[in-house]
């Protein structure tokens, strides 16, 4: 009896049947382990091959259609604010690869002014510790840091828990993305918010498309690559442009921030920040943790003329008694061309965020 | 057909073992573990009375003569191990994820249910040695968001801006205190004399400054706690308040009223683990 081939539907069919207690162990046996064999939905997009591999556990915690919704929900509604007048998105606006274009510092409700720059929120996914000061070690604890700031959003999470329960839409969405649930807690708010974080990866710059072959980079920006690699890729290094160190990178003497020294409590990093992603760094102005420079010249002239010393200061910004980057202005040129191939079109424009 | 039968049954018993399900054949039991939280003043042990945030009535004398009273105090239990006469360790399993958390306790005085826990499906034997975490190490920080007893929402012992757990949290008032405490669950800023206390600090890693402020604490019983199938010890242990300002470190309300960093907290996690005891088990 042949089993293979096109069209022999029935004959495997009536086979089953005349000798379906051959199988029955078989099935009876594997059905007692209760495995669920159904492919899992994961909409966490493919990453070039030089990218890391994300740090959050996306195989663990697939990306989900009805997750990703539902944490888009959330990231756009004031409700998460004591006063339902500020959005995650207000101060992490898509167009500009989710910073604030407006504010230096962020804005919160009753027009308070929080302490730092919002930094962009595009590829999360792959960092390990968040924040200026990296106190925040999982995506998951990223938000309740703006719900729960007094001078941001000043609201509790299990008051918005009890607003979401309210609501007469979140309920439904919520029971719709964690089956089995009887009611929205905050760690289930937390775990959607990071479903709509994760999708947003920035991989689809010019900078990426060259590394793929399918664009060129011009003589400056090419020149830019260069000088970048010799002298700013030590901390901004490819291809997320962050080392996810923290360094005093000479802006003070004195430091009214402790920076990364609030979180270790360690004076040897006093006025320590986290390095920030270059990755879209041309839309994000201003620029530094308290948003002190206002353009990409402004930076480089920091690097190259006005670093600062101190016992924290980070070792390649100090030679002998030179301090800082030696920079041309033509050189400083250079490499803002190439910092503008860092600029994610694709990620600003997708109407899926 | 006898033979097929055979092979029915031979192949339905080796496919279902193949499944790993748990060995079934050790009796087991349980065992209550209660945390009684008592103050202990001139040798004699007091139950706690909680008063409302604000109250000036003052039920408590540190031994520096300051009076206080209490709002709240909440602490963590968590990697529970008991340890057999002969050596056998049974370890209480961790678990977290979104839903849910197991072997994570918080203990708080305002929720009487809140101070027994129920450990299930400890094998039999003769059990002589508690050991415990106070607080919650890495497994309960680093998986993110968990709900349970870890929920930050339900539990408020969630440091949001240095990502991890209050292993211990006392809010209350004290006529020594200057008051002005921030980031407090009960006393407000306003308040003249608030005295509040978050030890934390689980970043247990060589070769850096964090503080690690969890406490791994042992007792041995007096007698040994029986589990079988039929009988459930009841292990009572206690938490002395008096202990936290009173201990190896002397805490004086005025100067010393706002902890809310783990640098800040050393001194009185010292005091908190020596705030233990075991007092006693119902067999």
């Amino acid at each position: 009896m042949e089993l293979g081939g096109r069209g022999n539907l029935p004959a495997l069919i009536s086979f089953i049947m005349k000798k379906w207690f051959f199988f029955l162990p078989f099935i009876l046996g594997l059905m007692a382990c209760g495995q669920d064999n159904t492919d899992t939905e994961n909409l966490f997009p493919e990453l070039p091959s030089y990218f890391p591999d994300p740090v959050y556990p996306v195989d663990k915690f697939p990306v989900t259609q009805a997750g990703f919704d539902l944490g888009k929900k959330l990231f756009n509604d004031p409700i998460l604010s004591v006063d339902q007048s500020i959005a995650c998105s207000n101060c992490h606006v898509k167009a500009v690869a989710f910073v604030d274009p407006q504010h230096a510092l962020s804005l919160g409700v009753n027009e308070r002014h929080g302490i730092r720059n919002a930094p962009s929120i595009a590829n999360m996914a792959f960092m390990k510790e968040f924040m200026w000061d990296g106190g925040v070690v999982h995506l998951d604890f990223v938000p309740p840091n703006a719900i729960e700031n007094e001078l941001e959003m000043d609201e509790k999470l299990a008051h918005v828990v009890a607003k979401l329960n309210r609501s007469s839409v979140y309920p439904a969405m919520f029971k719709n993305v964690f089956s089995g649930i009887d009611t929205i807690t905050a760690p289930l708010m937390l775990k959607a918010l990071s479903q709509y974080q994760l999708m947003l990866v920035s991989k689809a710059s010019k900078y990426d498309k060259v590394r793929q072959g399918k664009d060129q980079f011009s003589a400056d920006e090419s020149k830019g690559y260069e000088i970048f690699k010799s002298k700013c890729a030590a901390c901004h290094s490819e291809p997320l442009f962050t080392n996810q160190g923290y360094f005093n990178n000479g802006l003070d003497v004195v430091f009214p921030d402790l920076g990364r020294a609030r979180i270790t409590e360690d004076l040897g990093d006093l006025g320590k920040f986290k390095v920030p992603s270059l990755r879209n760094v041309a839309l994000t102005a201003p620029y530094m943790h308290d948003a002190r420079f206002k353009s990409l010249m402004e930076v480089l002239n920091h690097y190259s003329d006005g670093v600062k010393d101190s016992p924290t200061l980070a070792a390649p910004l100090k030679s002998g008694s030179q301090l800082g980057i030696a920079l041309t202005l033509a050189e400083k040129q250079s490499l803002i061309a190439f910092l503008g191939t860092l600029t994610d079109h694709e990620l600003i424009s997708d109407p899926r965020f | 057909m006898k033979t097929l039968i055979k092979l029915f049954t031979l192949i339905s018993i080796i496919t279902f073992f193949s499944c790993g399900d748990d060995d079934t054949s050790t009796t087991t039991g349980s065992m209550e573990v209660e945390f009684d939280n008592i103050a202990i003043v001139n040798g004699i042990e007091q139950q706690l009375s909680l008063v409302t945030a604000g109250s000036t009535s003052y039920g408590y004398t540190n031994s520096l003569g300051q009076k206080f009273n209490i709002n709240l105090l909440r602490y963590y239990i968590s990697a529970i191990e008991l340890e057999t006469t002969d050596g056998k360790v049974y370890k209480d399993v961790l678990e977290v994820s979104a839903t849910g958390s197991k072997g994570y306790y918080l203990i708080d005085e305002a929720n009487p249910a809140s101070q027994v826990v129920e450990l299930d499906n400890i094998p039999a034997g003769k059990y002589s040695k508690i050991t415990f975490t106070v607080g919650v190490d890495s497994t309960g920080v680093l998986n993110g968001a968990t709900g349970g007893a870890l929920d930050p929402a339900t539990s408020k012992m969630f440091w949001n801006w240095n990502s991890g757990y209050i292993a211990l949290k006392f809010e209350g008032q004290s006529d020594a205190s200057n008051g002005g405490v921030s980031g407090a669950e009960t006393v407000t800023t306003t308040n003249p004399n608030g005295i509040a206390y978050h030890i934390g600090g689980w970043k247990n890693i060589a070769g850096t400054a964090f503080v690690y402020n969890n406490k791994r604490i042992s007792f041995n019983f007096d007698t040994d706690a029986v589990v079988d199938a039929k009988s459930a010890p009841h292990v009572h242990m206690t938490f002395d308040v008096m202990g936290l300002f009173n201990g190896h470190h002397k805490v004086d309300f005025t100067g010393n009223h706002n902890v809310h960093k783990p640098s800040d907290g050393v001194d009185m996690a010292h005091n908190m683990e020596e705030a233990f005891n075991f007092d006693h088990i119902h067999q």
